[in-house]
């Protein structure tokens, strides 16, 4: 019964077929690629992955194949997990949604062996919010899978806001994920199909009339060839027409067989279409054979389908609602007799009508999709529970909690509250106190924080509220003041919530509490104080021994020193000390992971770059997954940017887009910033100059930090342009400045901690901008060199000194601190192990022969006596001139100066033009003949 | 498809569609060099209907620019992903149109404008009109709805987004001085001349102009987004109504606008 023999020839895609096997076969940086195939239904997508699959697995690759649902509630990561179950893989619960991700990632891994892995899924514009995020994290990259992904969605369903939809947006800027948009066959290639299915025998006129008919459908071009084949006069005028014409020549139990079906969740097995089809079995079987003859099901391993989803459309609408009741009804007896599939059984039975019987199974779905850190497919099945319920039933309180929760962990703010206003009115709600709690952590978090302190207040004086309820309220509201920047309230009230918590309260309270007074007293300049409360926090957290409440602890107090504090040795050492502690305990994998990342940055600012990758490597082999590996991969890429490693940093970068395509808006910031500063050093700097000004388009007016780190990045490549003989942007460059107007103005009402911070961006700001306009001043960058190296963070105050020596030789000024600032600049980057910026270094000392140490050669291969045709050229493109001169190619000279091949062609065209010359030949020439 | 729907610029035109812009600079960018290609597409050159759409747009747009380089929104990472979003709804019709009935693919609401490129003529007014009508009430709920599903944020009443989704009304508002107060009582009569479903829609909120509507289909859509069966529902509903004003606004009806 095997149906794919009986496919027509594949007729119009040997290109696109040989570009996809092709796209899957070359993996990005990763070691990951996507293609993700987009197309009308009918046009041939599940047709061409399956011939994709097949090709994969003759060229060596393990192929795994899952088909999203279209009944709305699929169950979370549904399609790899049934894809999994064809090998004997069946996923268990984990203990968190990291943890899951992993798992599902190492039973990936166990099937692939030593192949590379291909996962195909079809009608992927079905699939649940867990399997688009599964996707993401192995596109990443982080489930350590050699993973090629082959997906078909259907371009009717990205009309209109479909997730999907910005999903691809963003991931085809990526360089190993293609999007191929299926077209239509055109009119020669449609009458070869009809040629083909015809067998030749087929007038010119016909086959004109199929193609317009079709519009180059290849389904329905292939169904009315058969009816011109089989002598059908008449050419059916839509898709509609051929297939209910088809389904009155089937003999009746084929009728039943193919009604049935359409009914089903596919795959549907032989079993229960047994149950569902009244037949005696031999009967059953003639049956599907002649629905299978006629080509409106196919059978495979797993069971029946039908040939295609637009067929049960059609058929849909063909069904009398009492037939498709019963027909439900039928299903679900069936299948409750086996192991009970929940979502399956819930479709059926509100299908058939039965409310009360789809319940069970309706909550049995939203627990178990709980189980699987479903929250959005949770909340679905808890909403449909609601659906199920009258208000008189007395389980409908506490569905009305689950529903209000899980809408809440899904971000669903809005339906949390409505659900927990409705919850409130019911008799036996719970207590005022509680629900006031839960709306003021729902507001919260929906960002209506006035009504969310009201809400807290409301709490605290609510006569019901016990002690341990109003020591946990005033701590959630001391934080949430904090975060609102209202420091001597957030303080006050975290006074109150220790004490409190301190003789009623939890030991997470404890700890919220005194986070909350540590970083306010630090922010109104009394940081002992503050220190010593979340010192003793963790005291405390040590002795309860729970891993949560030692994470949290050991995280604020090493956030405190390296944020607001900026001890930053201690912090690293507490960070340190406390993932340590967690690893000895073998639990609390998030906070290890999260407490790495502070040491990680700790030591980057601090310069120890090669312990900062240590420490990043440990942490990424607890496999963080969301915004913890985005952190994680943001944080590494900073390291590879800074040691020149230009193929890791994209590769994180990458990384990074695809886990961002997925949502998380705080971290398109960082990786703009990193983006524009890896350019840089590649001599790119009109990329550099896109990132920076689109950051400016997306930064608060009250992140000053972010607005600081992102104007210093802009003008930075604007002096740069500058440096290197290209324009500057005048509209981007009066735009930084206006960014650092805003900062100015706005860095008197910054905490005193964060001041510092934005004073040390100003003066870079400030230094950029006199290079930006060639005045060659080293004063703002002796500034600005101060400031940092007080803040104790090496690279920009080393950064600071190239540039203040640069200056100061520009100008033929004071070339003995000029010389000693550079060697102390030069020392600095190689002891962290900059190459990009140390070469930089040495490229200025050598222009102005300085000695920097015993190995770093003096005299520069370049000029000495410039004659008159070189000082035409700039810095940069003597560079690369002389570089040209020995032979390498642009290539090589790109890599030799950190700066792209594009770059150098336009550096090498510029010679040429100052030179008069036309070939590489007479330019070294030139050049030679020079020096 | 039809390949010679845009004419001498057919190469030019599907050339600067293969890029998805993903900033506002880079839309800005975008509608740009469109609108350089469109003034040259016959027969009617600069004065076709769509160029007219086009113009307005890129002013609004540069608008928005602006006032993000400014700091003058309270949440710049919304309203760029909102203009974004927004931009690429545009640019996906333009991509999907090939011609009348031969376009499943491009909403009826823009096909309503796109057809009457090549004429007959009409004022540019009820042109741009009718382009403002397909972008705003069509597209603009579904940008809306896939932005706040991208932040991970509802749209609320009141919140920072909603406030910067109602400065753009002025940013609309002086860049179309034919919508501003006065002139909306001739819009109103023109909106009693359709049949009720119309007025339904409308529910009197002529002055703030049609971004309200927007905000609340958006919400709307957002109650029903996991659904996809309802969603399209929706969509096509929104996409029938719309059309049948912009067919309105491209009648001879239409000109009285100006």
């Amino acid at each position: 019964m095997a149906s794919e023999e009986e496919d027509g020839p594949l007729v119009g895609r040997t290109g696109t077929l040989a570009q996809i096997l092709s796209d899957l076969r070359s993996a990005g940086p990763g070691g990951t690629s996507a293609v993700f195939v987009t197309g009308e239904s009918g046009v041939g997508k599940s047709r061409l992955l399956r011939e994709t699959a097949v090709s994969m697995r003759d060229a060596g690759f393990a192929v795994l194949s899952g088909t999203c649902l279209d009944i709305g509630d699929a169950s979370p990561l549904h399609p790899v997990l049934q894809a999994l179950r064809q090998f004997d893989h069946n996923v268990q619960p984990a203990g968190s949604a990291g943890a899951l991700l992993d798992r599902v990632s190492q039973d990936l891994r166990e099937v692939a062996g030593e192949r590379r892995l291909l996962l195909v899924l079809d009608d992927l514009q079905w699939a649940d919010r867990s399997t688009r995020q599964l996707l993401l994290y192995l596109l990443a990259g982080l489930g350590d899978v050699k993973i090629a992904v082959l997906a078909a969605v259907r371009a009717e369903a990205l009309q209109g806001a479909h997730p999907l939809r910005k999903v691809l947006a963003e991931l085809r800027r990526l360089r190993s994920v293609r999007v191929v948009d299926l077209a239509p066959l055109d009119r020669d290639q449609t009458v070869e199909l009809v040629t083909a299915i015809t067998h030749g025998k087929v007038e010119p006129e016909d086959a004109d009339r199929v193609f317009k008919r079709s519009g180059g459908n290849p389904f329905v071009a292939e169904e009315l060839a058969r009816d011109l084949r089989d002598g059908r006069v008449e050419l059916s005028d839509t898709l509609r027409e051929i297939f209910l014409s088809r389904v009155d020549e089937l003999p009746a139990d084929a009728h039943s067989v193919v009604h049935a079906i359409a009914a089903g969740v596919e795959p549907v097995s032989h079993p229960v279409l047994a149950a569902v089809v009244p037949l005696a079995e031999a009967q059953l079987i003639e049956a599907v054979r002649a629905a299978v003859a006629h080509r409106f099901v196919i059978s495979d391993s797993e069971g029946y389908r039908l040939r295609h989803r637009l067929v049960a459309e059609i058929l849909a609408d063909e069904v009398l609602p009492a037939e498709a009741t019963v027909l439900h009804r039928r299903y679900a007896e069936a299948l409750s007799l086996a192991e009970p599939d929940h979502p399956r059984l819930a479709h059926h039975w509100q299908k058939a009508g039965e409310p009360s019987r789809a319940l069970p199974s309706v909550v049995a779905s939203a627990r178990s999709a709980e189980e699987l850190y479903g929250f959005t497919e949770a909340h679905r099945y808890w909403s449909s529970a609601l659906e199920l319920t009258t208000a008189d039933a007395p389980e409908r309180t506490e569905l009305l909690a689950h529903a209000a929760e899980s809408a809440h962990q899904c971000g669903e703010h809005l339906r949390a509250l409505s659900r927990l206003d409705e919850l409130s009115g019911r008799p036996d709600a719970p207590s005022p106190c509680d629900l006031h709690l839960r709306r003021a952590r729902y507001l919260a978090a929906a960002g209506r924080t006035a009504t969310a302190e009201a809400e807290y207040e409301r709490a605290l004086e609510s006569p019901d509220c016990s002690p341990r309820q109003r020591a946990s309220a005033a701590a959630y509201l001391a934080e949430l003041l904090l975060h609102l920047g209202r420091y001597a309230d957030a303080n006050a009230r975290a006074v109150d919530a220790l004490e409190m918590a301190e003789v009623n309260g939890s030991t997470a309270d404890l700890v919220r509490a005194s986070a909350a007074l540590g970083f306010s007293a630090a922010f109104r300049e009394d940081p002992d104080a503050g220190l010593a409360v979340i010192r003793n926090a963790v005291d405390i957290a040590e002795r309860s021994g729970h891993p949560d409440e030692l994470g949290v602890a050991y995280l604020h107090l090493a956030e405190l020193l390296t944020g607001p504090l900026n001890n930053i040795e201690e912090g690293v050492l507490v960070a340190r000390r406390g993932a340590e502690r967690l690893a000895s305990l073998g639990a609390g994998r998030t906070y290890q992971t999260r407490l790495l990342a502070v040491a990680a940055k700790g030591l980057f600012r601090v310069g120890q770059w090669s312990e900062a990758d240590a420490v990043l490597e440990t942490a990424m082999r607890h496999r963080p997954s969301g915004a913890d590996a985005v952190e994680l991969l943001l944080s590494r890429c900073q390291l590879w940017v800074g040691f020149g490693d230009v193929e890791a940093a994209h590769r994180d970068l990458d990384a990074v887009a695809t886990l961002l395509a997925g949502g998380g808006a705080r971290h398109v910031l960082p990786m703009l910033t990193l983006r524009a500063g890896l350019a840089m050093w590649q001599g790119e700097h009109p990329t550099a100059r896109a990132s920076v000004q689109r950051g400016l388009t997306e930064t608060r007016s009250d992140d000053l930090v972010l607005i600081g780190v992102l104007a210093w990045h802009g003008l930075r490549a604007e002096a740069e342009a500058h440096a290197a003989g290209l324009p500057v942007d005048a509209g981007a460059l009066r735009r930084l400045k206006v960014a650092v107007e805003r900062m100015a103005a706005g860095v008197g009402n910054a905490a005193a901690p964060v001041r510092a911070v934005i004073d040390g961006y100003l003066d870079l700001c400030a230094a950029e901008l006199s290079r930006v306009e060639g005045r060659q001043d080293p004063a703002p960058w002796a500034k600005a060199a101060v400031v940092w190296d007080k803040r104790g963070q090496p690279y920009p105050a080393a950064y600071s000194r190239l540039r203040q020596a640069e200056a100061a030789l520009q100008r033929r000024s004071r070339k003995a601190t000029a010389a000693v600032a550079l060697r102390e600049a030069y020392a600095t980057a190689t002891a962290m192990g900059a190459r990009p910026f140390a070469a930089e270094i040495v490229s200025v000392a050598q222009r102005y022969k300085v000695a920097l140490a015993g190995d770093v050669a003096v005299v520069p291969p370049v000029e000495s006596d410039v004659t008159d045709e070189l000082s035409l050229l700039t810095t940069r493109e003597r560079e690369v001139l002389a570089a040209l001169a020995e032979g390498l190619t642009n290539r090589e000279i790109g890599e030799r100066l950190f700066i792209s091949e594009r770059t150098v062609g336009v550096h090498v065209g510029h010679i040429f033009d100052k030179l008069q010359v036309r070939t590489r030949v007479q330019a070294s020439r030139v050049y030679l003949t020079a020096a | 498809m039809n390949q010679s729907v845009w004419g001498p610029v057919q190469r030019e035109m599907s050339d600067l569609l293969q890029g998805h812009p993903d900033d506002v600079p880079a839309v800005v960018e975008q509608l740009k060099e469109l609108q350089g290609i469109l003034g040259h597409v016959p027969p009617l050159l600069r004065g076709n209907p769509l160029c007219d759409f086009n113009q307005l747009y890129l002013t609004i747009t540069e608008g928005v620019l602006e006032r993000l380089y400014a700091g003058e929104f309270k949440d710049p990472a919304f309203l760029s992903r909102l203009d974004v979003e927004f931009a690429a709804r545009y640019f996906d019709a333009l991509r999907a149109w090939a011609g009348a009935d031969a376009s499943p693919r491009c909403p009826e609401v823009w096909a309503c404008l796109f057809q009457r490129i090549p004429g007959p003529d009409c004022r540019p007014l009820p042109s741009a009109c009718a382009g403002v009508n397909a972008h705003i009430n069509y597209d603009l709920p579904f940008a809306l709805v896939t932005t706040f599903d991208h932040l991970g944020t509802d749209p609320i009443d009141d919140s920072d987004q909603h406030h910067d989704y109602l400065e753009i009304n002025e940013i609309f508002a002086d860049a179309i001085p034919g919508l501003r107060r006065g002139y909306l009582e001739k819009w109103q009569l023109l909106i009693d001349t359709m049949n009720g479903c119309l007025d339904d829609w409308w529910q009197g909120e002529a002055v703030e102009y049609t971004r309200n509507v927007a905000w609340r289909n958006a919400q709307k859509l957002w109650g029903v987004r996991h659904d996809m069966t309802a969603t399209d529902r929706e969509r096509a509903g929104l996409d029938k109504t719309a059309a049948g004003l912009s067919r309105l606004l491209l009648s001879p009806l239409g000109s009285f606008l100006q």
